[in-house]
């Protein structure tokens, strides 16, 4: 089945496009990378399938509904969650408060808590390997484990479809290994996953598909071994000018 | 919920022990000063004044500074003076429906303000307080204008069974009254602080977008704190002009009700239930009975002076200070 249709969509700044013409699907309980080198439009993208911009053409379905229109906090109680790329804590709040936040407001608001409210944020903590710092105010995290606390608070949501924006980025091979099972661990719970991987240390071993940009284009969609060897996206990243192609 | 956890904060004696005792301290006040009218007057405004800052950290907790609370005192204060002379309510049904009116002005001021933050929320709000102070300054007809409200009917008589109180003419009872009034809204406040909704507030105050992102409608929250946060200061405005029973709307729209609800939010901590309440509680009766004889013309120096001290070196407030979590 497929969750997400893209279709047409663009966004223009001022004189700039960018994001272009895209056209892509993502099916029910997959994994795809989203690749690119910088200014490709990866966040560009998330931020307008998590409604934080409008797109400037084209619509975006989820689940069949365009929520292309809708506000962010609209599009996450249709189950669409999303963590950031420098990660967002509510610092003054404990561990703990920061996911609750996303179990009592990801679907709708209830002013009175229910019981089970701080045990599933303790057992999702635990998932993410946080469980020990429940009561630490999020601000005093370490940056890896404020992204692994910004997952908790969007799988708290309890999303059918998780926009991950540079979980491994900067961790160390043994923290890329961790994040990779993690990242496993999430899809078993059900979830669809839309990874943005700039450096390709994650989504190389969790990806069943790749989509790749450049300058705002889709320039390669398909299983992850072609994809990187597509001439357009090792030209992206490599700068192989036109003139190298004939060689 | 995350209030049965317990949580560790930096002096766990005082958490409990200050608020205690000097929740005590203001309860026995009236039989420790009885000689001294003046000692139980400075405390009656230091309660109000700490009403104040309490609602007015309602729409703190959701991370807006207002630099205009005195809209919203003012037009509480005018519209219960207003209503116990010419139908000559009972001060019992004004002082609510200045609340009423002081909720509606925040009703305006939310529409035009959807979109601002931070220091564009702040001097919008600052700009805004002459609109109501400008119209009840010339619409002679119905407010009287600069003549102002003269011989308001004093805080009213309370009947329950066979006692009768005369509030407005005993300042013990008057006293008692803006005490069970503040203890209300810190009530409120705390409950507010507690819920879901003081959760979102919090949330939306600490980063905005991933409030959003996981689901916090932050623009309806927001306005709720609003209505609250006005609602409660325009009731502190009606009782204040019962109180007083006269005003001029340079008095109660003037910067003084706007600045000192931030200062001793400030001062006490914006980011704990009851620091600004303490602040208010410590800083007035300090300014009044320490600094005003010294200094009669400029003895407000002092809320500037621990301002600056307070931003400076504790940024988290007195109470933020000496306790970790809220």
């Amino acid at each position: 089945m497929t969750l997400l249709r893209v279709e047409g969509l663009g966004k223009q700044f001022g004189e700039v496009w960018a994001l272009r013409d895209l056209d892509f699907t993502l099916e029910e309980g997959e994994v795809v990378g989203l690749v690119g080198p910088n200014g490709a439009g990866k966040t560009t993208l998330f931020n307008l399938i998590s409604g934080r911009i409008k797109p400037t053409t084209g619509k975006i379905l989820f689940a069949g509904q365009d929520i292309s229109a809708l506000e962010p906090h609209e599009i996450c109680h249709l189950g669409l969650g999303r963590t950031f790329q420098s990660s967002r804590p509510f610092p003054r709040l404990t561990v703990a408060q920061n996911v609750l936040v996303g179990r009592v407001f990801g679907k709708e608001f209830r002013f009175r808590p229910r019981p089970d409210d701080l045990e599933t944020a303790r057992e999702l903590l635990e998932v993410v390997g946080l469980g020990h710092k429940v009561e630490t105010l999020a601000g005093s995290l370490t940056p890896s484990e404020q992204r692994r606390l910004d997952l908790a608070r969007a799988l708290a949501t309890r999303p059918r479809l998780l926009l991950l924006d540079e979980v491994a980025a900067g961790f160390s091979p043994v923290a890329v290994k961790h994040a990779v099972d993690l990242v496993l661990r999430v899809r078993e719970r059900g979830v669809t996953l839309f990874v943005i991987d700039h450096f390709l240390n994650l989504s190389l071993r969790v990806s069943n598909r790749l989509l790749a940009l450049d300058q705002g284009e889709k320039v390669a969609e398909g299983a992850p071994p072609e994809v990187m060897r597509h001439r357009e996206v090792i030209r992206a990243y490599l700068g192989l000018r036109r003139e190298d192609e004939n060689d | 919920m995350e209030r049965d956890v317990p949580r560790k904060g930096a002096l766990p004696g005082l958490e409990r022990g200050i608020p205690i005792t000097l929740l005590l301290g203001l309860v026995f006040l009236p039989f420790l000063a009885r000689s001294s009218g003046y000692v139980l007057q400075v405390f009656t405004h230091a309660l109000l004044l700490a009403s104040l800052a309490l609602a007015w950290n309602i729409l703190g907790t959701g991370g807006l500074i207002s630099l205009g609370h005195a809209a919203f005192f003012g037009v509480g204060a005018y519209a219960s003076g207003l209503l116990s002379l010419k139908p000559a309510l009972s001060p019992w049904l004004t002082i609510p429906v200045g609340g009423l009116f002081g909720a509606g002005l925040a009703v305006i001021v939310g529409v035009l303000c959807r979109r601002l933050r931070g220091a564009y929320f702040a001097l919008a709000t600052l700009a805004f307080v002459e609109i109501p102070r400008v119209v009840t300054d010339n619409w002679d007809g119905l407010t009287r204008g600069s003549l102002g409200l003269v011989g308001l009917p004093g805080l009213p008589v309370l009947i329950i069974g066979p006692w009768r109180v005369e509030i407005g003419s005993s300042a013990a009872a008057s006293y008692y009254l803006v005490l069970s009034y503040t203890l209300v809204v810190v009530f409120l406040g705390a409950l507010l602080w507690r819920s879901n909704l003081g959760l979102a507030l919090q949330a939306a105050r600490e980063e905005e977008t991933a409030a959003r992102a996981v689901g916090v409608h932050v623009d309806r929250y927001r306005f709720l704190s609003l209505l609250l946060s006005a609602f409660l200061t325009g009731t502190s405005g009606a009782i204040y002009v019962h109180l007083t029973r006269y005003t001029v709307p340079g008095l109660v729209y003037s910067l003084h009700f706007s600045a000192v609800p931030v200062i001793f939010a400030m001062c006490g901590g914006r980011f704990t239930i009851l620091g600004p309440a303490l602040a208010a509680l410590v800083l007035y009766p300090v300014d009044q009975f320490l600094f005003h004889p010294l200094l009669p013309a400029g003895h407000e120096f002092l809320y500037g002076l621990v301002l600056v001290l307070v931003v400076l070196f504790m940024p988290g407030g007195l109470w933020g200070a000496l306790r970790r979590s809220p």
